[in-house]
């Protein structure tokens, strides 16, 4: 069994060597797995391949109002999978300018584009500097690589 | 590759909904600081509807004004899911768990959910499988015998699962039950030809059941928690 176990572990890991869950090289990214990209002072934010897997099917996203501030490693939102509603965290901080109003009538869109047309909300940051607090690209794959052994 | 890990029980009898969701918001925190190890509370509710997020409460088939002539009460809340019922003779566990210290998401969460409700039910040779996609929960043929519900909120999960033991499935006439039509409700009294044990053998079996499937290693019963203190604490 735990022979078993190890073996199906090792080809997660493999599968994923493999592009299996994306990380996209010019974003930064939390540890509740969410990435943000930055342009100047502004930051559009969803979440990342990795967890829109780990959720399941996305059929409903709670989003805030624009105007709301967020808090890096605050909740600002949810979504809904397979019966389980799962808080989504900013990874800056700052105010929301703008929500992907397209979630609301495409949820799905969150598993299939998570890092395109399934971006959830653009926030005007009070604090770049918060940025060195996040992830890049290889540290978030090593990060993923190191939470899905646990199991 | 990990320690040994340790789950708290809390047997707690039948609770009121509100009481119970207090308490978890406060595990809830304790959990996200370390200050407890996972837990999970083991109780029933008096009867009880709620809705999730989602506030469908058009799923609720009569108007809220009789709900009081039926003794039940109506609650929203946060978690997934949509209308369901809770009640006597019905088993429920709200884990209150460190989804990150085990490289969980939902998805691999509420199928060992589902797997403890399926192993469960098997030990009194009840067939029973997780839904079709969509459909989350435990079923037997398209009768619907376990639903869950649950909220993660920095990796820390609450609210649960709910398994029919013998609860009053009239109560379930009044909704459609998890937003599903025309899908029966059913109960492990309906759907077993064993007898039944004592209400209190079931729980703990379904308790095992989620410490087996969840690998934890070490189980503490807390018998009878007093819970008032804790109330006042919060206001």
């Amino acid at each position: 069994m735990l022979w078993a176990s190890r073996a199906a572990s090792y080809l997660r890991i493999s599968a994923f060597h493999r592009g299996f869950s994306t990380v996209l090289k010019d974003l930064k990214y939390a540890d509740s797995h969410e990435w943000v990209k930055v342009n100047g002072n502004s930051a559009t934010i969803g979440i990342t391949d990795h967890a829109q897997d780990h959720l399941g099917d996305v059929v409903y996203v709670e989003l805030p109002e624009v105007g709301a501030a967020v808090k890096q490693g605050d909740s600002f939102g949810a979504v809904e999978s397979v019966k389980a509603t799962s808080d989504v965290n900013s990874p800056v901080s700052g105010k929301v300018v703008e929500v992907n109003e397209e979630l609301n009538n495409s949820p799905a869109l969150v598993n299939s584009s998570p890092y395109e047309n399934g971006w959830i909300i653009k926030v005007e940051m009070n604090d770049a500097g918060e940025l060195k607090k996040l992830m890049d690209s290889d540290q978030y794959s090593k990060f993923c690589e190191e939470e899905d052994s646990k199991h | 590759m990990r320690g040994p890990r340790k789950l708290e029980v809390w047997k707690m009898g039948v609770v009121n909904y509100l009481d119970a969701l207090k308490l978890q918001e406060k595990l809830v925190s304790d959990r996200k600081i370390c200050k407890i190890p996972d837990t999970v509370l083991s109780l029933q509710h008096p009867p009880t509807y709620t809705v999730g997020k989602r506030q469908t409460d058009h799923n609720l088939l009569i108007p809220m004004s009789e709900l009081k002539n039926i003794g039940a009460e109506l609650h929203y809340t946060q978690r997934g899911g949509d209308i369901t019922f809770h009640g006597p003779r019905q088993a429920i566990l709200y884990p209150v768990i460190a989804l990150r210290e085990i490289g969980f998401g939902a998805r691999n969460y509420v199928e060992k959910l589902e797997s403890t409700m399926i192993e469960l039910a098997s030990l009194y040779g009840v067939k029973a499988c997780s839904g079709q996609k969509g459909e989350t929960g435990v079923w037997v043929e398209d009768r619907k015998i376990g639903a869950i519900g649950v909220r993660i909120s920095y990796g820390i999960t609450s609210h649960g699962l709910a398994f029919n033991i013998d609860p009053d499935l009239k109560y379930f006439k009044h909704i459609v039950p998890c937003g599903i039509a025309n899908k029966e409700v059913t109960s492990l009294r309906r759907e077993t030809v064993t007898e039944l044990p004592a209400e209190e053998i079931i729980h703990e079996q379904l308790i095992s059941c989620f410490a087996r499937l969840f690998g934890y290693s070490t189980i503490t019963w807390k018998e009878n928690p007093l819970i008032l203190s804790d109330n006042e604490e919060i206001e």
